[in-house]
This record gives C-alpha cells, sequence and structure tokens, in this order.
C-alpha cells in the first residue's frame, strides 16, 4: 500500500473513524513507514494545537463601532417602476379622459336626456347606415345591368358570332 | 443586542481567518453592516448563528479572493495568541506545544480559503460536522474531506518543523 493512500486514512484513523480492516492496513504501515508513522504523530499534535487555540475579546474600540453602526433604513424602491415608463404616458393620459367623461355622464343630473339623445343619435346614425347599404344595393343593381347590356351589345357587334349563326 | 451575542464568534472567526487583527476588526465591522442589511432575508426556520456565520464566511471568502491575503504576513502569534503553559506541562512541553501553535497559525495561510475555513470552524472552534456543513452548504462528505486534506497538510508542517530544528 502507498504513502499517499495511507496518508488519506490518517485523519480518518486519528478520529477513530476508520473500518477495522483499514485501522490495521495504516498500522501494519506505520510499524514500517516512519515518514507516515511521524505525519501520524504531528497530526495528532496538530488536532490538540488546534484545539487549544485561545478566544480573543474584541478590543472595547472595536465594540464601539459595531455598538454605533446605522441601522439602515430600508431604501424605499418604487415596486411598480413598469407603470412609470414614458411609453405609457400616452395610454395613462387617455384613460385619464376617458375616466374624466365617465366620471361627467355619472355626475350629469340630466342624464335621462343624456340618454335619450345618445340613444336617438345612434338610431339616427343606424338609419343613415341602412340608408347607405340601400342605395349602395341600388348601384349595384345597376351597375349590374349595366353590364348586360354592354355585353349583349359587344355579342351583337362581334363578327364571328355572326359567322357561326 | 446581535454585537453583545455575536461580536466575539465573528471577531474571532475573522480573526482566525485572516491572520490580522487591524484587518480583522475592519471584516467583523463590514460583517455586522451586512447583517443589519440582509435580517429582512433571514429565514426563520434556520438557525441564526448558522445563518449568520455563513454570511460571514462568505463575506471572508470573497474579501480573501479580492484583496488577497496569503501574500500578507498573519499576526505574529506571539502578539496575540499566547496563553501560558499550563502548570503541569514541564516547560519544555509547555514551549513545544508554544511552537506547534506557531506553526500552525503560520501554516492556515497556506491552505485554500475553503479548506481553511472548514478547519477553523471544525478544529479550532469545535463545530459539528453538520454545523460546519450548514455553514459553509457543502454535503458532510466534503467537509470530511476539506477538513482531514487540511489537517495532514499542516501535520506536513509540523513535521517538517521539527525536522528543522532536529538539524540544527
Amino acid at each position: 500500500m502507498s504513502c499517499d493512500r495511507i496518508q488519506d486514512l490518517l485523519a480518518p484513523y486519528a478520529d477513530s473513524d476508520l473500518a477495522a480492516d483499514d485501522k490495521v492496513l495504516v498500522e501494519s504501515h506505520c510499524r514500517t513507514c516512519a515518514d507516515c508513522a511521524g505525519l501520524l504523530a504531528a497530526l495528532k499534535e496538530a488536532d490538540e494545537a488546534l484545539a487549544g487555540f485561545p478566544e480573543i475579546e474584541p478590543s472595547p474600540a472595536l465594540l464601539d463601532r459595531l455598538y454605533r453602526l446605522p441601522v439602515e433604513r430600508k431604501v424605499s424602491r418604487p415596486r411598480f417602476r413598469f407603470f412609470l415608463r414614458p411609453s405609457l404616458q400616452p395610454v395613462f393620459a387617455a384613460a385619464a379622459v376617458f375616466m374624466t367623461l365617465v366620471s361627467l355622464y355619472f355626475i350629469n343630473p340630466n342624464r335621462k336626456e343624456l340618454n335619450r339623445a345618445v340613444v336617438r343619435q345612434f338610431h339616427r346614425g343606424v338609419s343613415q347606415v341602412e340608408r347607405l347599404y340601400a342605395k349602395a344595393e341600388a348601384l349595384t343593381d345597376t351597375l349590374g345591368a349595366y353590364a348586360d347590356n354592354l355585353f349583349v351589345a359587344l355579342k351583337a357587334i362581334n363578327p364571328l358570332s355572326q359567322n357561326e349563326e | 443586542m446581535l454585537v453583545d451575542l455575536f461580536s466575539k464568534r465573528i471577531f474571532n472567526l475573522a480573526y482566525q481567518f485572516a491572520g490580522n487583527a487591524q484587518e480583522a476588526e475592519d471584516l467583523t465591522q463590514d460583517i455586522f453592516l451586512k447583517l443589519h442589511r440582509n435580517l429582512g432575508r433571514y429565514d426563520f426556520d434556520r438557525n441564526f448563528a448558522a445563518w449568520l456565520l455563513t454570511l460571514a464566511k462568505n463575506h471572508l471568502i470573497d474579501e480573501y479572493r479580492r484583496t488577497k491575503w496569503e501574500k500578507r504576513n498573519r499576526d505574529d502569534f506571539d502578539d496575540q495568541l499566547r496563553v501560558t503553559a499550563s502548570a503541569d506541562d514541564g516547560p519544555e512541553t509547555g514551549l513545544a506545544a508554544e511552537e506547534t501553535k506557531k506553526v500552525l497559525w503560520e501554516g492556515l495561510n497556506r491552505l485554500s480559503p475553503e479548506t481553511r475555513m472548514a478547519v477553523i470552524l471544525k478544529e479550532i472552534q469545535g463545530r459539528k460536522y453538520e454545523e460546519v456543513a450548514e455553514i459553509l452548504n457543502v454535503p458532510v462528505g466534503t467537509v470530511k474531506s476539506r477538513i482531514n486534506r487540511g489537517r495532514v497538510q499542516l501535520a506536513g508542517l509540523i513535521r517538517s518543523a521539527k525536522e528543522r530544528s532536529h538539524e540544527l
């Protein structure tokens, strides 16, 4: 077994955290290898020394600095930054106008008359559209008739069709 | 008060990690500032001490990477950390133990930041593997292998120092 492999096992061995087979392996290797035996002894020494490192008291000056640390107030960031985009300003303006009109409608004392006027205007608009539609239909018919006449006239003029007859 | 409860723990962690008292004081202050800023993010299901130590660990390792402390010397072990040898120990034993601690104190700088942090938390501060794993946010197996690697590396430094002293 190589020293490298044994050295990987030294720390668990010092912690008594090895399986019985590996433990025997480490012990038999250390009996014949002074290098690994020395490292194991140094490892135990290091563990003991590290555990004995003293704790140091923080200096009064440091404690004073820590006590005086300002508790930073949370910086209030606008959460709805999206709505502050300049590109949305026309939309908000339109919404504001719409809301103003709606509120004017609701606070208007002659709301019933206004309703009637709106309905009248609406019906007028509808009848105007119907009239336009009827005119358009009549125009379509007239144009269709002209087209038929033209077709008949062209047929009468065509010499080929006369020859066939 | 958070300062009363945790200042000593954080300062010692910073000092053991950085090895310089002035630097450790500044780092402790930075960590407490960060603590104040991040208190709102604390998850009440977590152990507060572990959460704070994770915050401290992240700051220490980030600062280490930013400033490359390994190029600086650590404080002289004698200045801050020397403790009187136990009365039970003979004078030679006490002296040898102090020399070992000196070698280890200097040797901590040879470890990678993650290994150094794991060794400090487990071997110097005496925390359990599970606690260290929670603080470092890595599996227990990874913590064990990091710590074992660090211990063997430090043991190698002690062995070399002894060999040198025997040669003299």
